[in-house]
């Protein structure tokens, strides 16, 4: 099933290639999370320079911008006289932010993509384009209009939502089969099952 | 298939949380168990005053202040400019080389990536099939590696257009009489669902 490794790049020869071609394929179907760490980095060097500045303020002698390093400090040590209410609450916050980002730093970052099978590149498609094309061929199977066909694609299971045409019942069967056979014919990694489901009341004029 | 260190990404991300998930519970141990409370206001004041004492041993020539003050100010400058690095340095690995043969006795060829660039981009710029087509060069570990990114009208078969793009790679492959490792993405997007779908088959 992996063909995708099987032919040899002319720069690197054979295992080589089948290993490049396995982390291309891993990084672009998983989530690199630079939005994500930028955004902190960017937080970080706002207070970074922000210390920094109030050091070499109190350095110069000068006024500070906001507050002086010893009164921040002062503020840490006063906590316990902070209403606790407000401590556990701000601290719940914070924890919560802080668990969130700790999984996201050992989550897998997957994208809503799949690979798919080729002799000469490693290809990856995005799961909008499959659905796109199930429900194509299952509105045509169900002599139904394509945007009555709602597909939705996730990493293991395609759902199709079928609104019928009044007066014209599905071929639940059919739907199934046609969607099916396109699905093994896409022949995506990892495999993706289907679930048709057709609506009950059909849509006048669709 | 660009050079973003990926697992700088998830260290600066794991530290950020764990920053905050130590300072949150902190807080919330302080607001909710009496020991802690006091134990955080009996060691506080030992710990500022052990601070104050380093500040005092380290004075800065005359003037009064501790050079502690100019360290302080030094880090968090390079901790910035680290920073600063680390995010210039996202989504970089363009190479403009495609291939290079070792030199020979005559002289050396380069091809650069713009030669397969423009062949691919001008194949696929015909097809109804595809709203729009991006063709990019990254260094992976040394190899240039082409990304054709093509986008798909609606309903189009994914498995249709990788084949398209595959035989357009193999055309370029018997033109230029080597293979380069490629990589090919097929998405949807905005302009794809603005865009109408063509007649298919």
């Amino acid at each position: 099933m992996s063909d995708t490794v099987m032919k040899p790049a002319a720069a690197g020869g054979s295992a080589g290639s089948g290993r490049l071609y396995r982390r291309l394929l891993r990084r672009e179907t998983h989530s690199p999370k630079s939005g994500l760490a930028i955004v902190l980095a960017v937080i970080a060097i706002l207070m970074l320079v922000y210390v920094g500045t109030e050091c070499v303020l109190r350095l110069l002698g000068q006024p500070a911008l906001l507050v002086a390093p010893a009164r921040l400090a002062q503020a840490v040590i006063d906590a316990p006289t902070y209403p606790a209410g407000a401590l556990i609450a701000g601290g719940i916050v914070a924890a919560v932010i802080g668990v969130a980002l700790v999984i996201g730093a050992f989550g897998g970052g997957r994208r809503a993509r799949h690979t798919l099978p080729g002799s000469r590149a490693a290809t990856v498609v995005d799961n909008e384009v499959i659905a796109s094309a199930l429900a194509r061929h299952a509105a045509k199977a169900a002599h139904a209009s394509a945007d009555n066909t709602m597909v939705s694609v996730s990493h293991r299971t395609a759902v199709v939502r079928l609104t019928p045409t009044s007066g014209r019942p599905v071929d639940r069967d059919a739907v199934v089969r046609a969607v099916d056979e396109q699905l093994a014919s896409y022949e995506v990694k990892p495999g993706i099952r289907s679930r048709v489901i057709i609506r009950e009341h059909g849509k006048v004029g669709a | 298939m660009n050079s973003t260190n990926r697992g700088a990404n998830r260290a600066v991300i794991l530290i950020a949380g764990l920053v905050l998930l130590v300072a949150g519970a902190a807080a919330v141990a302080v607001g909710a168990v009496p020991q802690f409370r006091d134990g955080w206001q009996q060691r506080a004041p030992e710990v500022q005053k052990t601070v104050t004492g380093w500040l005092y041993q380290t004075p800065l020539g005359d003037s009064g202040h501790s050079w502690l003050w100019i360290v302080a100010a030094a880090v968090a400058l390079v901790v910035s400019v680290l920073l600063l690095v680390f995010i210039l340095r996202q989504g970089r690995g363009h190479t403009r080389a495609l291939l290079s043969d070792a030199p020979t006795d005559d002289g050396r060829t380069i091809v650069e990536a713009s030669v397969a660039e423009q062949l691919l981009a001008d194949g696929l710029s015909g097809r109804p099939e595809l709203v729009s087509s991006h063709v990019s060069t990254y260094s992976v570990r040394g190899t240039s590696v082409l990304k054709v990114s093509v986008s798909c009208r609606r309903g189009v078969s994914p498995r249709e257009a990788g084949r398209m793009v595959e035989q357009l790679l193999l055309a370029l492959d018997a033109l230029l009489g080597s293979e380069v490792p490629a990589v090919v993405q097929i998405s949807g997007g905005f302009r794809v669902r603005t865009a109408g779908s063509t007649r298919l088959q």
